[in-house]
């Protein structure tokens, strides 16, 4: 279908290979092997036809739940600006730009999603993007085994399940050994003791549960036994919470999915990956640095590429080959144009409509969980069975949440969710937990 | 001279620097506008809030629209010229995939939401696993992996977890061509195992002889891709997957060449136990610049029970998400980069039978077309007919005129080429590896055969200063040096200062 190849050109071609066919262009291939009546597909659809078919499917999916889930994936306002910046086609449709060339555009914004990135979460080295947070988590702790040559990881229990069962897959769990330490009244314990054999602590800023702490003393007892410290940070929130490098962290991991990528059923996202210089050989991925050309202008390029697993092989610092340099792409633009008010904004709405909404739940008998810890995500606790109620609270056009535990709900709120929202979404709850 | 091809380094806008976002920066200026909070202000009470505000750029929406408009200008892509990239697939991207990939609730629904909300996107998935198991031959496939590489990492955890569950712990070895891309070992080392390279004899395939030699009882699989990385169609596919089966391996098929054989024959049926496919390569999904990708692993039913997952199952009504009882766990946060494998949907659906019977004889003929009318400018690597892509080398022209394949390909960008792929297979000097795709003319392919031409005969030219080139784009050729005593990151001027070393 697009394929442009006229009979004229055929012939042309046919004529230049001494062939008459398509099929002796494989005459070299064992005929047990070849296809002799093709595949067994569905005819070809023209783009008209094929609309129908798309929007149908589509409309399988419940249409316009208003959001209150969170868990790493946040419904922030997506600017289309932000958006169609981001797929211009000479953005979207290029390759990984090796020829540095003609490749100034991707370099240039990847040099800038590397400097935001540094300058917000207050490191000095930044890749140009990982897969997801949850991959980001497990690269991490492998920078960290390499730096430490540790073989035992601490990890906040405060983490989305789903991340935990990522770096249970990446990690050798022959070989190392994961502690997750459970959290106390939904915070990480201010005495937890760490020992010469902790290669790295992780930890999630806010923790999963919605509830944040100050973990500046938690780093330092932590660093004081050589342990080095990630931190999993929420990009929506770095607006008005104080930055993972101040707290002293070493290693800073996001799900960027809030910055810049829609929902998309959880991706394409990125991974934001930040770390100080001290770790510069060990970073997994890509690295945009500035150059000069042969006539010393300004120039950005690939560099540290020692590190890389097309030329380390074996010994490279990680398999990652395919980023998500479009969605890091996405990350750029939406905080530029964020800028830091805008940036602040979206944390302080968040959370004052979720003070909001914790009130009018308690009010209404609802128990939440960790309503003094809590930011802009929040547990709830519900008579009927979670699932039962996040299904009937989809019938009243809702997605309530995530499930937590049997009985527990987790709830987010982002600066997009209006008073109107909440009202009725407390009222909905109401009546069907009530009923 | 008159195709797509030729004119493509027009709209690359040179001149002076783009400065950065940050230098755009005036205090006071910002874009974003949001609704007067409309609730109650309660005091926040908490020690991880922040008494100050973030540092980021502050700039006008029309300067930054501008910003990133010019930069774009400043970049190469699939919808401005060819790239002839060798195992990179830059075929054309349909722009209808990006309207549905941007329907409601494809694009804007949360990864937790229930399946019982999401059928249309669980049958995406179904739907496409069941073109994908038909074009590779194999039963069942995960979309959890995000790239390639991580489809190559999930296949090693299944082989691992696969051997495991067999009390077959001994295997340890995973067999790797000495002309493999560097994720196969890189992943391999990954999942725990040891590289053993096989090595490739002078028609450009897998030693048997010494891949026998080299299988033996700690053999836990072998990693491949057919056609090879040069291009090449390993015609004794059934007798190296025999030799790993009979020693009790299994054979993995890296993918990132599928495109040469889609609707030609399958990987199932050569074989192969386990295969990636790069949705971004073969079907067509957009590269972004590097990413995203997609790296779906599809299986022999032997192994279902142990994809990652949850995956897509179909009941009589509906799909609901399954978690393979075995499964060597999850990939992904959630369901990997689903809108990249909706865009890879589209694509196959338009094509159908009609498009996918043909997609690898279009693939190969370009490329034998391409190769054919090469050789007269540059000799081959290999005497042999070459699948989708092939490898030229100019080690004589290094000899007799200090041309190298990297000059080559810089001289070729100030044409409105894309370089191909340069020094890779690593086993090749010198090595340019050319892929046209299915989705060039032959007005192009002849376009860049005569560009090539005309490059190697100025390249020869008495006064040529080969580091001159290229000459006509943004920035000239990069000095290497510089970051290897000043590595500027980031615009704090961050220097690490231990590379001076």
């Amino acid at each position: 279908m697009f394929v442009p190849h006229s009979e004229i050109d055929l012939k042309k071609m046919f004529e230049e290979l001494s062939i008459s066919s398509l099929d002796d262009l494989f005459t070299h291939i064992p005929e047990t092997l070849k296809l002799n009546d093709g595949l067994n597909v569905p005819p070809s659809l023209s783009e008209l036809e094929s609309i129908s078919d798309f929007e149908n499917l589509e409309s399988k999916n419940i249409q316009n739940l208003i959001c209150f889930a969170g868990g790493g994936h946040y419904d922030v306002y997506l600017p289309q600006t932000v958006k169609s910046l981001t797929m211009r086609p000479e953005f979207m449709t290029s390759y990984t730009p090796y020829q540095a060339e003609i490749s100034q555009g991707i370099l240039q914004v990847l040099f800038e999603y590397q400097s935001l990135i540094c300058d917000l979460t207050d490191m000095e080295l930044a890749n140009a993007s990982l897969y997801d947070g949850a991959t980001s988590v497990a690269e991490a702790i492998s920078v960290a085994i390499n730096k430490t040559k540790r073989d035992n990881v601490v990890i906040s229990n405060g983490f989305n399940p789903n991340t935990k069962e990522v770096v249970n897959t990446l990690l050798d769990r022959k070989k190392f050994n994961i502690n997750y330490v459970d959290l106390v009244n939904y915070l990480f314990p201010e005495d937890y003791v760490f020992s010469q054999d902790d290669a790295a602590f992780v930890v999630s800023l806010p923790h999963y549960e919605g509830s944040a702490q100050d973990l500046t003393s938690i780093v330092h007892n932590a660093k004081a036994a050589g342990v080095i410290t990630i931190c999993y940070a929420d990009p929506s929130m770095l607006g008005i919470l104080k930055s993972p490098g101040s707290m002293g962290f070493d290693i800073v991991v996001a799900e960027g999915q809030s910055m810049g990528s829609p929902l998309s059923f959880g991706g394409p996202t990125v991974g934001w990956f930040a770390t100080r210089k001290e770790l510069a050989r060990l970073v997994p991925g890509r690295i945009i640095g500035e150059s000069r050309d042969s006539n010393n202008t300004k120039t950005y390029v690939m560099t540290l590429r020692a590190r890389e697993q097309d030329i380390r092989r074996e010994k490279a610092s990680s398999n990652i080959c395919t980023n998500q340099t479009l969605n890091a792409i996405g990350s750029t633009i939406h905080l530029s144009w964020l800028g830091p008010e805008g940036l602040y904004e979206i944390g302080y709405q968040a959370i004052q409509k979720a003070s909001y909404m914790k009130q009018l739940l308690a009010d209404n008998n609802f128990n939440v969980l960790n309503h003094t810890s809590s930011l802009r995500e929040f547990l709830i606790e519900t008579d009927k069975s979670a699932e039962e109620v996040i299904l009937e609270m989809g019938a009243k056009g809702f997605l309530a949440g995530i499930k937590y535990d049997d009985n527990q709900i987790l709830v987010a709120v982002t600066e997009k969710r209006t008073k109107a929202q909440i009202d009725y979404y407390v009222d909905s709850l109401v009546e069907v937990d009530n009923a | 001279m008159h195709s797509g091809g030729n004119a493509s380094s027009l709209p690359l806008v040179g001149g002076a620097p783009e400065p950065t976002i940050n230098q755009l920066s005036k205090p006071g200026r910002r874009a974003s506008r949001f609704p007067k909070l409309d609730v109650p202000v309660t005091e926040i009470n908490n020690s991880a809030i922040r008494n100050d505000k973030p540092s980021l750029p502050e700039v006008s929406e029309h300067d930054l629209v501008m910003h990133y408009s010019r930069l774009a200008h400043r970049n190469f892509a699939v919808d401005v010229g060819f790239y002839p990239l060798g195992s990179c697939t830059m075929k054309y991207n349909p722009r209808f995939a990006d309207y549905v990939a941007g329907l409601n609730t494809f694009a804007n629904s949360h990864p937790s939401t229930p399946s019982a909300f999401t059928q249309g996107n669980l049958e995406v998935l179904h739907e496409l696993e069941k073109f994908l198991i038909e074009i590779t031959g194999m039963d069942n496939a995960t979309f959890q992996p995000p790239a390639g590489a991580s489809g190559e990492l999930t296949g090693l955890l299944i082989i691992k977890k696969y051997l495991e569950e067999n009390n077959l712990t001994n295997k340890t070895d995973i067999i790797v061509p000495d002309s493999a891309h560097g994720t196969n070992p890189a992943s391999a080392k990954m999942a725990g195992f040891n590289v053993v390279e096989v090595s490739t004899d002078v028609r450009g395939m897998v030693n048997i002889d010494e891949l026998k030699e080299l299988v033996n009882e700690n053999t836990a699989g072998l990693m491949l891709t057919n056609p090879n990385t040069g291009g090449l169609f390993e015609e004794n596919i059934m007798e190296i997957s025999n030799t790993i089966h009979e020693n009790g391996g299994l054979v993995y098929y890296d993918g990132a060449n599928l495109n040469a054989i889609v609707g030609v024959c399958r990987p199932g049926d050569m074989g192969f136990d386990i295969v990636h496919s790069n949705l971004h390569k073969t079907f067509a999904t957009p590269h972004g610049g590097g990413g995203p990708g997609s790296g779906p692993v599809a299986v022999k039913a032997f192994l279902k029970e142990y994809l990652p997952g949850p995956i897509v199952e179909k009941y009589e009504n509906n799909y609901e998400w399954y978690m393979p009882k075995l499964s060597i766990g999850r990939m992904h946060g959630y369901h990997g980069n689903f809108l990249v494998a909706l865009r890879a949907l589209v694509y196959m659906k338009l094509l159908g039978k009609e498009g996918l019977d043909t997609l690898g004889s279009y693939a190969v003929l370009n490329a034998r077309y391409l190769s054919s009318i090469i050789s007269k400018v540059i000799p081959l690597a290999y005497n042999e007919p070459c699948m989708h892509e092939f490898v030229a080398t100019v080690k004589d022209l290094k000899k007799s005129h200090k041309i190298k394949a990297y000059d080559v390909g810089k001289a070729l960008l100030d044409k409105g080429f894309h370089s191909p792929t340069i020094y890779f297979p690593l086993i090749i000097e010198e090595a340019l590896m050319f892929e046209p795709t299915e989705t060039q003319t032959v007005d192009t392919l002849d376009d860049l055969a005569e560009t090539l031409k005309l490059i190697i005969d100025e390249l020869q030219g008495d006064d040529v200063s080969l580091e001159e080139y290229p000459k006509n784009l943004p920035v000239g050729r990069p000095n290497e040096l510089i970051p290897a005593k000043h590595l500027t990151v980031n615009w704090g001027d961050f220097e690490l200062l231990e590379l001076t070393e």
